[in-house]
């Protein structure tokens, strides 16, 4: 083939090439863009101060205002239980597990838990939590606002411990090299120098967990269970966004479905502002290794 | 069989002064793979030895014994003897923290630590040593001085260090080295990563550097270890094939290898 006939070929090989990409992205992005506007326009027109300052026990008429609590409330609980966890375990697989056989078989498993159904860790929480307690205290607390918490927390366990894993990989193998030739011992240089050098990555891994679990449906239903008045007690049964969603939109009132909307929208902003403050961390650090 | 006798003994060409590492039949497995098969040699004290050879003939390995950093990853296993003043330091039970308090290290690529400047040279010395506040500064300020870095980061010892320039960085690394107060300097390869004027204040550094430190470099570029070095020793698919007087290498070598290498006729 002469010069010619390869270049046009190789043209004609890139145009498609370029179309069916450029399909996929537009299809991709009518669907976000459409998901965004019906939930934006929805909720926009529902929006009501009544969301913030009134429970969800007057229906209708009522608000958001403990589902909103009791949302914040088990997301920071599951936060605090799983971040440490979380980093640590993946600090532990990164510095300590690298090429072993043991490190090998605990991603595999902490990636199975990231793919896991979530009603499976909810079932799992009320079998190991709910019951017992219900059992330990002849049914006084039994569905709990604590339950519901460590339900979100193993969603959130295995994205903190691969995030954690890959950004503590990042770091070149230089700089370990650099510490421990300075007599420097392996703690040490994990705690002040590799965390430090990931510190951006690993938080970046924690608010996405939290985003994550914050838009969590299913494990809250049979551990934190759902409650119409304001509570901020852990072992009360809790109210939570995502359940009061799933409750309202199954409702036949149409008053009802602009509160639900209400309710996705204020989810869909929270975890909208999560993403842009990682890109603002991430973006902050000017200066890092190549 | 003065011919066999001469070529046996000429990797151990006499140095002048005193002996600081003395190197015999060193042996290195990488997973098995026989990397340095039984190199000996003896590193003068306060003097700059440059080991030179064509990629993979070894020569980082060695450099990479002298403080045992290798021992950190699984599998790899070094045999015979180095004798840091008398010691062997291969022995298990010499101790890494004293080990790597006397025989500090500079790599390749600069890595400073992501903290201050300051930080990044205070970092190793206040693993080793307890100081006041003022006679840390004072011993940082030191450091960066010696290695040709106070005037350019005096007025900004609070900012991160990774804002620096590369041969910055570099000169920074080798403060953080200097710092501990070591014996041997271990250079790898050093200038590869900078730009031909850092390079220049580098070499000029070590010259300066020597009348306090005992300093090996490995270098990929033969002018650098013809400018920097008193000694020489060339390698070549994990031998050392011959080791002595820089000028004598780079002028009349004994054997024929060192000679198309340094002719540039292969590597």
């Amino acid at each position: 083939m002469s010069n010619a006939g390869i270049y046009l070929r190789r043209r004609l090989v890139n145009v498609i090439a370029l179309l069916f990409g450029g399909f996929a992205t537009v299809l991709g992005l009518i669907f976000l863009v459409w998901i965004l506007w019906v939930t934006i326009s929805n909720g926009l027109s529902a929006i009501h101060p009544r969301l913030f300052t009134k429970i969800t026990a007057y229906a209708d008429q009522g608000g958001l205002a403990n589902a909103i609590v009791g949302s914040l409330l088990m997301d920071m609980m599951a936060l605090l239980i799983c971040a440490p966890i979380g980093v640590l375990a993946g600090t532990y697989l990164a510095e300590y597990a690298n090429r072993s056989k043991l490190g090998a078989s605990i991603r595999f498993l902490n990636d199975i838990l990231l793919s896991a159904p979530s009603i499976v860790m909810g079932l799992f929480v009320y079998v190991i939590i709910v019951l017992p307690m219900s059992n330990l205290t002849h049914g006084n607390i039994s569905f709990s606002g604590f339950a519901g918490a460590v339900a979100l927390a193993l969603i959130g366990l295995p994205v903190i411990v691969r995030t954690t894993d890959e950004m503590l990989q990042l770091v070149p193998g230089t700089l370990r090299e650099a510490a421990l030739s300075l007599g420097v011992p392996q703690w040490k240089l994990t705690v002040q120098v590799l965390i430090r050098a990931a510190s951006s990555g690993i938080l970046t891994g924690v608010l996405l967990a939290l985003a994550r679990l914050a838009g969590e449906t299913a494990p809250l239903l049979f551990t934190a269970f759902g409650n119409n008045f304001m509570t901020v007690h852990p072992l009360d049964k809790m109210a939570s966004l995502p359940v009061a969603i799933y409750q309202y939109t199954n409702d036949p009132s149409p008053a009802m479905h602009s509160i639900a909307w209400a309710g996705a929208l204020l989810i869909t902003l929270f975890v909208l502002a999560l993403s842009l403050l990682t890109r603002l961390l991430f973006s902050r650090k000017k200066v890092s290794y190549e | 069989m003065n011919d066999l006798a001469a070529a046996v003994a000429a990797p151990l060409a006499s140095v002048d002064g005193r002996t600081k590492i003395k190197v015999r039949d060193v042996h290195f497995y990488y997973n098995g793979f026989h990397a340095l098969k039984g190199v000996s040699m003896d590193i003068p004290e306060k003097q700059v030895t440059a080991i030179i050879g064509p990629s993979g003939c070894g020569k980082s390995t060695l450099l990479r014994i002298f403080n045992r950093i290798y021992a950190i990853y699984p599998k790899l296993e070094a045999k015979g003897s180095i004798e840091l003043d008398g010691e062997n330091i291969l022995d298990p039970g010499y101790s890494m923290n004293r080990l790597r308090s006397k025989v500090g290290m500079v790599f390749q690529k600069p890595v400073p630590f992501p903290m201050t400047i300051f930080e990044n040279v205070a970092y190793g010395i206040r693993h080793h040593e307890k100081l006041s506040k003022s006679d840390m500064e004072s011993r940082v300020e030191q450091a960066l001085r010696s290695s040709a870095l106070w005037d350019e980061v005096k007025d900004k010892l609070k900012q991160n260090a990774l804002g620096l320039s590369g041969g910055q960085q570099q000169r920074l690394c080798i403060a953080r080295a200097i710092a501990l107060k070591p014996e041997v300097l271990l250079l790898d390869e050093p200038t590869s990563a900078l730009d031909p004027i850092a390079t220049s204040r580098i070499e000029q550094l070590v010259e300066e550097l020597k009348s306090e430190f005992t300093i090996v470099i490995v270098t990929h570029n033969m002018q650098q270890a013809a400018r920097v070095s008193d000694y020489t020793a060339f390698m070549y698919i994990g031998e050392l094939i011959e080791f002595g007087n820089t000028e004598k290498i780079f002028t009349k070598p004994d054997k024929k290898q060192t000679e198309d290498y340094i002719t540039g006729r292969f590597g």
